[in-house]
């Protein structure tokens, strides 16, 4: 990572600036949400792998900034949801796109299915990710 | 299955927070199916997307809108060894890919 940043750096023109994007690691709520109203009904937690590549990608960054190759000039946070329409779809997905970042414990898959069958008729399922994006200026 | 990723296009409203892409060179590492790439791709005077992946820049070349075949393109290559000159670019993308 730190290589591909030292590149970046020197495709950078002078005054250039990488702008920095990703998900935040941790718990993410699952919520249900119809028109009318939005419920948490569970977590998402990410695994070890997901975790380790958060560190590092910080990592990084932060070596970046000790070596003077990048300044830090602006950072904000923001919610990402992914939607499915239903918790089995959900279910399938993160099973076949996530299985080494994320994992949702049985009882909260319980829960959600719960709280989704009881739910308005146009409600879906969401994930919400913690986002964030950052500016930083060629040095 | 019917997925929807960011419905509320907030990403696309916090990049354009963060960066100006209007009349820039801009680089993004890790450019995927190009998803990110079309939040930012007009007005930009030119895009160089790069990923290893090759059926995701086959699905990125495929998405590319004809009226920004001249000014984006995109490539295989690693990160560590991107395949351009120095100082080519006003911005770098480093999107959901570390």
């Amino acid at each position: 990572m730190v290589d591909a940043l030292s590149e970046i750096r020197r495709a950078l023109a002078p005054g250039g600036c990488l702008i920095d994007l990703r998900p935040l690691g941790g718990s993410w709520p699952v919520e249900v949400a119809s028109a009318l109203e939005i419920k948490e009904a569970g977590r998402a937690a990410e695994l070890p792998a997901g975790v380790a590549d958060d560190q590092a990608a910080d990592q990084a960054m932060k070596h970046a900034a000790g070596r003077q190759w990048f300044r830090l000039e602006r950072q904000e946070f923001f919610p990402f949801y992914y939607y499915w329409d239903s918790p089995g779809e959900m279910q399938e997905y993160i099973d076949r796109e996530w299985e080494d970042f994320l994992r949702v414990e049985e009882s909260a898959w319980r829960n959600i299915r719960a709280t989704w069958a009881v739910a308005d008729a146009d409600a879906r399922v969401r994930i919400r990710l913690n986002m964030m994006i950052a500016r930083w200026r060629k040095i | 299955m019917t997925l929807q990723k960011d419905p509320e296009r907030t990403e696309t409203k916090y990049l354009h927070r963060l960066a100006d892409f209007a009349g820039r060179r801009v680089l993004e590492v890790g450019c995927g199916d190009g998803r990110i790439t079309w939040q930012y791709a007009r007005g930009a005077r030119s895009v160089a997307g790069i990923d290893l992946d090759a059926n995701d820049l086959r699905l990125a070349t495929i998405d590319r809108p004809s009226d920004l075949e001249s000014t984006v393109t995109f490539g295989r290559a690693d990160s560590v060894h991107l395949p351009f000159a120095g100082q080519n670019f006003d911005i770098a993308v480093l999107a959901w890919s570390f």
